[in-house]
């Protein structure tokens, strides 16, 4: 870290210094070991099997990383999840904003109950979505049935299984894309809106010329956090179909999960594991070169 | 209320309104009204409304042998003590960072922001290995150490952009007066910073509550937390639904309602300070 840099205000600031140091210093203890691990660990196989083994590799596990088509399928299906939980939770979030927003009484309690799945553990979320698509007697299996729209095991088929695992991360995370939003709405001017509606402008007008583009910054920050989130959290579909039925919803981290500690390939995890970070360092230097741009403004 | 407010017509709005209520409640209510059920009501072929509530799944949670009192107690120690670490020295760091001036000081805050963002699955393979070496695995500081590695840098850098919203103007006041910097932060900062605190606590006890990758790869039986409990019970053939209902509704409340008490702090927070 370059951080007394010699200069003459480094000594004045020795107070700032010493009070970032301790945290620095143990963030940089648990995560730089891990991360200069995990790029070793690439490189070799590691075998967990009658005690820990390094064995040198080369660029074996790279190598499966770009040609096994498991991993290509496994990306595939994380793309198709990514793009359905954030698309319909950014769509129905920004809707339950301005839906909250236009109210004229009873938003607080309203936004209250709706925010309530992002507090809830997603091996929770998981739990529920078992329960409520459970074939005997789950409500929304049950429901399901009696209308005669669906009548299998949810989560048991491959395409079903597929849209209740994407329904289910929506319904825990499109609150937290409302609450972003509805943030963001408290900054589209009033009046411009109020001089369009003397003009006669309707609301579709309204919504795409005036509200849409002032909270446009507000949607990229919440489309980020969710792309974020969407690559760190597993654990709805751990418990629910744990990829199956057939690695129908084996999304990445699963799978990476299913390398490392189905099959000890720890070596080989290492090496789609650095994958996935490169992913996620990429949302991270969106997120901050927005944060920079909305200094600027400001 | 201007007239600006009513964009939408009214019935149209109750109705989606309603809608996503409905959506986003019944989950919740269904799953905390059926931990009341019978196991006869819970699986009978048809849902009801109406039956005797009995507290039979609670109590038995509590009395069996398989109790959930460990269960309860290592998450409350794991998440009480990564959360008391982590916003500690996220609060001191928050304030370094806040009001240093140094060249590079983007890059760090990119380094720090990264680590939170890092995959859990990419993050555990690692740490795993690290944990074999150093006998981690099964304790409680394994898992200490593990959230610490996401509410850590969640802590430095929420808490630095909530400092970044108060103007170093009072600091600079005490200081005039004769305080010592540490004495500024102390006694004039730090009791404004009160909301700030709270919500990084708050926020970084969920995370580490709620977490159940990390848990299930590093913990052994005496370190195991609720969200394993649930998940131990869920992989068993024949399913005690009354037992996990009542167990998600254990985990599930106390964070619904410590998340709604931060509720005008929570876009700032989840949104890592980008959103005020």
């Amino acid at each position: 870290m370059a951080l007394s840099t010699g200069k003459p205000s480094a000594r004045r600031q020795g107070f700032e210094l010493a009070m970032m140091s301790p945290a620095l210093f143990l963030l940089a203890l648990i995560t730089l070991v891990p991360f200069f691990s995990i790029i070793w660990m690439s490189f070799n196989d590691v075998s967990l099997m009658g005690g820990l083994a390094f064995e040198f590799s080369g660029l074996d596990n790279w190598k499966r990383v770009f040609t096994d088509p498991d991993i290509r399928s496994s990306w595939l299906i994380s793309l198709v999840y990514f793009l359905a939980t954030v698309g319909l939770e950014m769509v129905i979030g920004t809707m339950m904003a301005l839906l909250v927003y236009s109210l004229t009484r009873g938003s607080n309690i309203i936004i209250s109950l709706l925010l309530i799945p992002m507090f809830i553990a997603p091996v929770i979320v998981g739990l529920l979505g078992r329960f409520m698509l459970d074939p005997s007697h789950g409500l929304y299996a049950w429901m399901l049935n009696e209308t005669g729209l669906f009548d299998g095991n949810i989560l048991g088929n491959v395409g079903s299984a597929m849209v209740a695992v994407i329904l289910m991360d929506v319904w825990e995370w499109t609150p937290l894309v409302a609450l972003i939003v509805l943030a963001g709405l408290t900054s589209v001017p009033e009046d411009v809106l109020e001089a369009a509606e003397m003009d006669g402008a309707k609301y579709a007008q309204k919504l795409i010329y005036i509200i849409l583009p002032s909270i446009s910054n507000i949607l990229l920050v919440a489309l980020l956090i969710r792309a974020m989130d969407a690559i760190r959290f597993f654990a709805i579909i751990f418990i629910t179909t744990n990829g199956g039925p057939a690695d129908s919803t084996k999304i990445i981290p699963i799978r990476l999960y299913d390398i490392a500690f189905r099959f000890f390939d720890l070596g080989y995890a290492a090496a789609v594991g650095i994958t996935m970070l490169v992913f996620s360092i990429m949302v991270a230097t969106a997120f901050t070169k927005l944060l920079k741009r909305q200094e600027k403004v400001s | 209320m201007t007239t600006s407010k009513r964009w939408i017509p009214l019935t149209f709005k109750v109705t989606l309104l309603t809608l996503l209520l409905v959506w986003t409640l019944i989950p919740i209510i269904w799953m905390v009204l059926s931990s009341f059920k019978p196991n006869s009501v819970i699986t009978a072929n048809t849902p009801r409304i109406f039956f005797t509530p009995t507290l039979e799944h609670y109590a038995s949670l509590f009395s069996s042998g398989n109790s959930l009192w460990p269960y309860l107690l290592n998450s409350l120690f794991i998440a009480g003590v990564s959360t008391l670490i982590a916003v500690v020295l996220g609060c001191m760091a928050g304030f370094g960072l806040s009001r240093i001036r140094i060249r590079g000081k983007q890059h760090l805050a990119f380094w720090i922001i990264s680590t939170r963002m890092a995959p859990i699955a990419a993050v555990i393979v690692p740490l795993y290995l690290l944990f074999r070496y150093l006998y981690l695995l099964d304790t409680h500081a394994g898992l200490i150490v593990a959230y610490l590695s996401f509410n850590l840098p969640f802590a430095i850098w929420l808490m630095t952009a909530f400092f970044d919203d108060l103007p170093p103007d009072l600091e600079e006041a005490a200081m005039i007066d004769g305080a010592t910097k540490f004495q500024a932060f102390r006694y004039v900062v730090l009791p404004l910073m009160t909301p700030g605190l709270v919500t990084t606590a708050i926020l970084c006890f969920i995370f580490a509550w709620n977490d159940y990758a990390f848990a299930q790869t590093f913990s052994g039986p005496s370190t195991q937390t609720i969200p394993i409990a649930a998940a131990q019970l869920l992989t068993q053939t024949g399913i005690d639904w009354g037992k996990l209902l009542a167990i998600g509704t254990i985990v599930v409340c106390p964070m619904a309602i410590a998340g709604l008490l931060v509720k005008r702090w929570l876009v700032q927070g989840l949104t890592l300070g980008a959103v005020k």
